[in-house]
């Protein structure tokens, strides 16, 4: 009876579903979690909107993206840029004979746009950008009332993705009336637009992409984006289709054993990656400019105390950490300078290289530091500070970051084993930030770094964010004025405000390399290794054209400048039946 | 005075008295505990701003800040008043992630979803587990009640969530039976709602997963149940005296055991549809199924304590209104017992 139930059973399964079984021509299967209607809606400016993620750019697609590795941007809906110091204007020339996917015309007017309704929103670029001009139809300037690095301005204004005036323009052209009256975006009127703007909901989104979003293709389970023809480089595009997977780690990875989707940048577990390699899934590297670091309580003692630091990251095999978190998607930090080792060869110059101490394993070394501060060694194997307290603390980590976890448990094993009894606490995700903030931890596992080209925004990351300048609390409390061996006096908040100013770069590779020898001799917290995405990527089944391991494509940070994307804008990936 | 008191003394006016105060009492409890969260949900999005796509914290911060035009600094009296004043008009509020959409409207658009899966779930488990439970029971000691009673013991241990994934990787996965992608969710991209075969073929192709999930996981708790309560009923003197006045096997089976081992089975019965409001976040997020549970989730994650103070209101709504239900009918299925002390 039970056979024939079962059997009757994957019948009825096999009949009701077999014709989704076929997939179009043409096809690419990726995934994002995003919230369907009515949660999820097409104002790509307010939360929850269905942009999907790195998808968002072949839908509504930016002025230019960037090549990590060839430091240079790939021109999309401009065609190139200029920064004027003496009016201290930023010029951008727009792409000719771009239409949307609803027929209009593109032009400078959407431009601006795009950036005065960002203005409603707080974008960063508006801390730089006082005016947004267009010049003509085709060209547009961005005046800076506060210069900032050309690195950091061609980021925020290039890599915005450009919406439609036909679209947006009536909430625009109210923020524009506004700010001539002298309104801020602190003003009632301007919160009063923002909250009426805030439920303001398109019926679809409408790009200059390659590919087309139809609310009906879209269903809590997957959207399908279908390609446009009048696309300005429509002839670079081999894919119809690209459908996208809705979901988080758990509901897709079932996706991809199957076989179902061609790319993703899902953080998955060791054991999981395994699987797909068994399968014959490749998996892609690419770095992620961040990482976890022991962070400290500079209130405790004796945290405060830089050598009981740097003994820490002397007594951690931070190669091993790497590899029991994350196996080959985790890589130790190498220089030590709290900024990506990726990013080093950018901004660190040989000589300042050659100063930077490593802190490879060496508990010996430690123990000496130690021992040299006045600490003691208990008879129950336990240092015991100068001061007679022992070394006993507990180290926080977000019990749900699965990679962290394990880095915390095996920075904790090590430090036990070295003498620090260092006991693992997880606590949930939503709950960690707080607690840094308020400053109520000890030791805690946490992010360094950013994945930004421009040091500047890992500088903030390591130093600020968790620290009390952010204003969110004391966090690890570190005193950014410091005296150190390498660089003398320091202020580290200035110095990471000032490695973002002015148009002189090589002035702000001198402020990064100081930051650089400072961060490596003070470590105010200890890099433990950086993370690299462990993306399954399917090669054959729908998608080929893959690049081979070591292209400099895959330098590209997969949630800032995917390369997947870029990949699909130029042609390389293509599907297998064509 | 006397109508009052009479009033008072009616079993029904003073049940739906009860049922209002504790609606008030769970939504002014849910009101406060959700506040009590870790985290609110400005700072969950800058962490998982920074965390996930590595943004800096000051990027992070002015996202954030700007996305959500929520007050969450006004005193908690106030914004208490607020919710109550709201909650008396019928209206939820608006959703704090998603501004704009009321928090109804995702209600109807999610809830369906559930009430359709689960309580179809729990009509198959339910029938399914008096059955098997019967047949146990006559066959008490026999093969097929060891058999039974194993696999209804092992499955009624085994987590919802993991016989979800398990049936996902085992059928879809390993075996390759069924298409993962294309039974996700609940309608298929494209099928236009309505009451047409199309239409409804889909819907259950893409709840057969989910259902089969419930179902599996509860089949076991109701055999066991009924088993052991038609044990308890086939001792009884009326069952005896029946046999004795040489009624059909038939008829003792249905009307008199099946009948009365059936009772204690109706509460729990009726507690879980009034559960089913809830749906399962687990479930629905392992098989993306748009119903209450999902909402609920991700509510709860992202801190959007409308949201969850509706859901939790909804399923304590259900649950009285169900407990409500099965007290009126509990005097009809045994006469026995009277409403009230009639």
């Amino acid at each position: 009876m039970s056979k024939r139930f079962l059997a009757g059973l994957i019948s009825i399964i096999l009949v009701v579903t077999l014709t989704p079984l076929a997939f179009a021509a043409g096809e690419f299967h990726g995934a994002w979690p995003y919230s369907p209607p009515p949660v999820g809606h097409y104002n790509t400016y307010a939360t929850n909107n269905i942009s999907l993620g790195m998808y968002w750019d072949l839908m509504e697609q930016p002025l230019a993206m960037y090549l990590w590795a060839d430091a240079k941007w790939m021109p999309l809906l401009a065609t190139k840029w200029s920064l004027n110091r003496n009016t201290n204007t930023f010029r951008v020339f727009l792409r000719k004979g771009v239409k949307w996917q609803d027929g209009k015309t593109f032009t400078a007017k959407d431009v601006v746009t795009t950036f005065y309704l960002g203005y409603l929103y707080n974008w960063a670029v508006w801390r730089y950008v006082d005016k947004v001009t267009p010049v003509d139809d085709y060209t547009v300037d961005f005046h800076m009332g506060n210069p900032a690095a050309p690195m950091v301005i061609e980021r925020y204004i290039l890599r915005t993705e450009i919406r439609s005036d036909a679209v947006y323009g009536k909430y625009a052209s109210q923020v524009i009336g506004l700010l001539g009256q002298g309104k801020t975006n602190e003003s009632e009127e301007m919160k009063k637009l923002r909250a009426e703007f805030d439920q303001f909901r398109p019926e679809k989104i409408v790009g200059t992409g390659p590919f087309i979003l139809d609310p009906k293709n879209l269903t809590e389970s997957e959207a399908t984006l279908t390609k446009f023809n009048g696309y300005w480089d429509a002839e670079k595009i081999k894919f119809d289709t690209i459908k996208v997977y809705n979901g988080e780690t758990p509901v897709v990875t079932p996706l991809v054993l199957s076989k179902e989707v061609d790319y993703a940048t899902h953080g998955f577990p060791p054991a999981t990656e395994k699987q797909f390699v068994q399968l014959g899934i490749r998996i892609i590297r690419p770095p992620i400019y961040s990482g976890p670091a022991i962070y400290f309580n500079h209130n405790i003692y004796p945290f405060n105390i830089k050598e009981v630091r740097q003994a820490i990251a002397y007594a951690v095999k931070k190669e091993e950490n790497a590899f029991v978190s994350l196996g080959d998607s985790a890589k130790r930090q190498i220089y030590m300078t709290g900024l990506s080792d990726n990013l080093v060869p950018q901004w660190i110059s040989q000589p300042v290289l050659k100063r930077l101490n490593k802190y490879d394993y060496n508990p010996d070394l430690a123990a000496k530091i130690l021992t040299n501060l006045g600490f003691k060694k208990g008879p129950d194997g336990i240092w015991v500070t100068d001061k007679g307290t022992k070394m006993e603390y507990e180290l926080l980590v977000p019990a749900e970051y699965a990679d962290w976890s394990a880095a915390a448990e095996n920075a904790a094993e090590q430090l036990t084993k070295f003498g620090i009894k260092t006991t693992v606490r997880g606590i949930t995700y939503s709950q960690f930030p707080t607690e840094i903030y308020q400053g109520r931890f000890q030791m805690a596992i946490n992010g360094w770094g950013a994945a930004h080209p421009h040091a500047h925004f890992s500088y903030y990351a390591d130093l600020i964010t968790y620290n009390y300048p952010s204003g969110m609390g004391p966090g690890m409390n570190f005193p950014l004025v410091q005296t150190t061996k390498s660089v003398g006096k320091v202020d580290l908040n200035q110095l990471t405000t000032q490695s973002a100013e002015g148009y002189d770069l090589l002035k702000q590779k001198k402020i990064v390399e100081k930051l650089a020898l400072a961060f490596n001799e003070l470590l105010p917290i200890v890099p433990l290794w950086e993370r690299y995405g462990n993306n399954p990527a399917l090669d054959g089944v729908r998608v080929t054209g893959w690049p081979k391991e070591g292209d400099p494509i895959y330098k590209n940070s997969p949630y800032a400048d995917n390369f997947v994307t870029i990949m699909i804008l130029n042609g390389t990936l293509k599907p297998v039946s064509k | 005075m006397i109508r009052v008191k009479r009033l008072f003394s009616n079993y029904i006016f003073t049940r739906i008295v009860r049922a209002i105060l504790t609606i008030f009492i769970v939504a002014t409890l849910t009101f406060f505990i959700v506040r009590l969260m870790p985290g609110n949900p400005v700072e969950i999005y800058i962490g998982q701003l920074i965390s996930q796509y590595g943004m800096s914290f000051q990027d992070a911060k002015n996202q954030a800040a700007a996305l959500f035009s929520i007050n969450l600094d006004a005193p908690l009296y106030e914004q208490y008043l607020y919710y109550m004043r709201n909650l008396l008009r019928g209206d939820f509020g608006m959703s704090f992630l998603s501004q704009g959409t009321p928090v109804s409207t995702m209600i109807t658009a999610y809830l369906p979803w559930t009430i359709f899966s689960v309580g179809i779930s729990i009509l198959i488990s339910f029938s399914l587990g008096i059955i098997l439970g019967m047949i146990a029971a006559y066959r008490r000691g026999g093969l097929f009640d060891h058999i039974i009673s194993t696999i209804a013991a092992i499955l009624s241990a085994i987590p919802n969530y993991l016989i979800g994934i398990l049936l996902l990787i085992i059928i879809g996965v390993q075996l390759g039976l069924i298409p993962v992608s294309a039974m996700r969710g609940t309608v298929s991209p494209g099928v236009t709602p309505g009451f047409n075969l199309e239409f409804i073929k889909d819907i259950f192709s893409h709840a057969l997963l989910p259902i089969l999930t419930y179902v599996v996981s509860t089949v076991g708790g109701w055999t066991l149940s009924m088993k052991s309560s038609t044990l308890n009923t086939l001792g009884e003197d009326y069952v005896t005296v029946a046999k004795a006045r040489g009624l059909s096997e038939m008829r003792i089976t249905f009307s008199y055991v099946g009948r009365n081992a059936l009772l204690p089975l109706f509460t729990s019965l009726t507690m879980q549809m009034g559960f089913l409001m809830g749906g399962s976040a687990l479930i629905e997020s392992i098989f993306v199924y748009k119903g209450i549970g999902w909402a609920l989730g991700a509510s709860i994650a992202q801190r959007d304590y409308p949201v969850m103070q509706a859901v939790f209101l909804i399923i304590t709504i259900a649950v009285i209104v169900a407990n409500f239900i099965a007290d009126l009918f509990y005097s009809k299925l045994d006469p026995r017992i009277k409403v009230g002390g009639e």
